[in-house]
């Protein structure tokens, strides 16, 4: 896509350069505001001074400021996983922990301050809220500057806030759960969210309360070096459901970004949660994510995890499956273009009878890409009758693009049914003229190819991400036929 | 714990484990087992993790909730029945019963 018409046409389709993913992301989603008004910036690098002043200045109750001190001492004592993707490119000393751009969290969309209304004018979200939602938050740097849920919903008590409003508005619940699914010291990275988080979502869905229409927030980041932390915890009670979407994007700078939250989901008997995120942040961004949920009784939880952009994303989804009958499905994919390394997958364990999951992994390669595929899957002692499907698919669509796999199988029960499979393809010549000779030109071939491969995935997403899915992965497509 | 044959070990003098305060000692199979006084009430868990085995009963002890908090990964474990409070481990972790006799702390271990 990124290839203007007259220069491609100088050059032979063999030897046009493969369009990287988000091509247009620059004018899309990369522009960034003046930073003139902001009400506070840390400096930079992270101390114990810096962890107590976002809590200071947050005025949070003890036990939080006693949760983060802690967490930045576990985070301290760490070493950086030496796993994964390169995690020693990240400077943490040239980071700014806390940014707050406005003063205030806006329930009316008309008294956010210009420059972000602009932002997120830009980026589509009033018309989404309009349009499909029940209801949407928005999170400009370290905190959230809009939110706002349908009224009916509020009614039926409903709970769908920031997670600092939360934390003043319903301090017992947030408590209650807090930390319980991912505790601080579970990974160097969520105890760096533990010691600086700041916004994300709080959602409680009551018993037997069903949210129609999906709950959504929406990320961005705007400062250069700037980490955003946010912490979302979801509660759904006994028989409720909710569907919960997240997208994110940034400006393209030179210098990198971190983003590394934490979320928690609890879903209780016979609930379900589906958690939906399209991840685009611009290619300066590292993405490390710890997102794991719990699934009680005949609950259902559901993880549709789109990675698009980023550096490098580091993120793997997983549900522990508590409760008998329990159902858990995590449906990935991951689009590495140029310079990207996304590192996605999911883990699932099984830890009750009659517990079932799928894992359904796609993932596209090109111009150099790379996309690593880790996932777990656990089936412990005590959990028979359990069922799981886990299948890995890779795309390559060059020479020079890399995908790895790294599935773990632990089964500690006879009784059990699992399946494994994984396919790695590259889009063929054959593949190619057998779409020719039905009509079609090479480049319309591979879209559809490309298309009818994440489409299974697409299907399970609201109509207008799928077509924005398909939209961005058809613009990247463009050309791309070496 | 299991059935079977069970034997009781000495852990120290009911003066050296008073509230707040722990104990590590090792069973006669090579077990090492954390010894806790909560408030009072004495319980006795092993010392090991059941997310991935590391060692637990050197973790953090809060005596007024009766837990002990596994050093590696932050998961919450329950004196009194073994179980875990928070993730990352799901699985409960082995107990064994505590007395005091004629002022010893006294473990019965299989």
């Amino acid at each position: 896509m990124a290839i203007p018409e007259t220069a491609a046409a100088e050059r032979p389709a063999e030897e046009r350069d493969l369009a990287g993913i988000n091509a247009d992301y620059k004018e899309k989603f990369g522009f960034h505001d003046p930073e003139s008004g902001y009400a506070y910036k840390s400096p930079k690098g992270l101390s114990r001074e810096v962890v107590e002043s976002i809590s200071e200045y947050k005025d949070e109750p003890q036990w939080m400021r006693d949760f983060r001190i802690k967490a930045y001492e576990h985070f301290e004592s760490r070493p950086t996983p030496q796993w994964g993707g390169n995690l020693n490119q990240i400077d943490f000393d040239n980071i700014h922990y806390f940014v707050r751009a406005s003063d205030k969290n806006s329930r009316d969309w008309s008294e956010v301050p210009e420059d972000i209304k602009n932002t997120f004018d830009r980026l589509g979200i009033p018309e989404a809220e309009r349009k499909f939602l029940s209801g949407v938050g928005a999170q400009y740097e370290s905190e959230v500057v809009y939110h706002q849920v349908n009224e009916k919903l509020e009614e039926q008590g409903v709970i769908f806030t920031d997670m600092d409003t939360a934390l003043r508005e319903h301090e017992d619940l947030v408590r209650e759960y807090w930390a319980t699914i991912i505790p601080p010291n579970d990974n160097k990275l969520a105890a760096l969210n533990s010691a600086v988080w700041s916004g994300g979502s709080f959602v409680y869905v009551p018993a037997g309360v069903s949210v129609a229409m999906p709950l959504q927030a929406y990320f961005r980041i705007n400062t250069e070096n700037m980490g955003q932390f946010e912490r979302t915890l979801i509660i759904a009670e006994e028989g409720s459901d909710v569907h919960y979407i997240e997208g994110c994007t940034a400006p393209t700078y030179s210098t990198d970004s971190l983003h590394s939250a934490v979320v928690e989901i609890v879903a209780k008997k016979s609930a379900r949660v589906r958690y939906t995120t399209v991840q685009n942040w611009s290619q300066n961004v590292f993405n490390l994510v710890t997102k794991r949920a719990v699934a009680h009784e005949d609950a259902t939880m559901e993880w549709v995890d789109c990675n698009l952009g980023s550096k490098l994303t580091m993120k793997y989804p997983s549900i522990y499956l508590l409760g008998e009958r329990a159902h858990g499905e995590i449906l990935s994919i991951a689009f590495a273009g140029e310079g990207q390394h996304q590192d996605a997958g999911g883990k699932i364990i099984h830890a009750a009878p009659k517990t079932t999951s799928s894992i359904f992994s796609k993932s596209i390669s090109k111009d150099k890409g790379r996309t690593s595929y880790r996932g777990l899957l656990e089936i412990a002692k005590g959990a028979s009758e359990s069922k799981s499907k886990v299948v890995c698919d890779a795309l390559l669509l060059d020479e020079e693009s890399r995908s790895d796999t790294y599935p773990t199988i632990r089964i500690s029960e006879d009784d059990v049914d699992v399946g494994h499979e994984a396919t790695v393809s590259k889009v063929g010549e054959e593949q190619i003229f057998y779409l020719q000779s039905r009509g079609l030109d090479e480049e319309e071939a591979s879209k559809m190819i490309v298309n009818g491969f994440i489409e299974p995935i697409t299907k399970e997403l609201p109509m207008e991400y799928a077509v924005e899915l398909n939209r961005l992965i058809e613009l990247q497509m463009e050309g791309s036929i070496g | 714990m299991t059935e079977g044959t069970k034997q009781q070990i000495d852990v120290c003098a009911a003066s050296e484990l008073p509230n707040g305060e722990t104990r590590l000692v090792e069973a006669p199979d090579g077990a090492k087992i954390g010894v806790f006084n909560c408030d009072g009430s004495l319980y006795a868990i092993e010392d090991r993790c059941s997310h991935d085995d590391g060692p637990l009963a050197e973790g953090p002890f809060d005596a007024d909730a009766c837990t002990v908090e596994c050093p590696r990964h932050g998961s919450l474990f329950d004196l009194t029945s073994g179980r875990p409070k928070t993730l990352p481990a799901y699985q409960p972790v082995t107990t064994y019963p505590v007395t005091i006799v004629d002022d010893t702390v006294k473990l019965e271990v299989p």
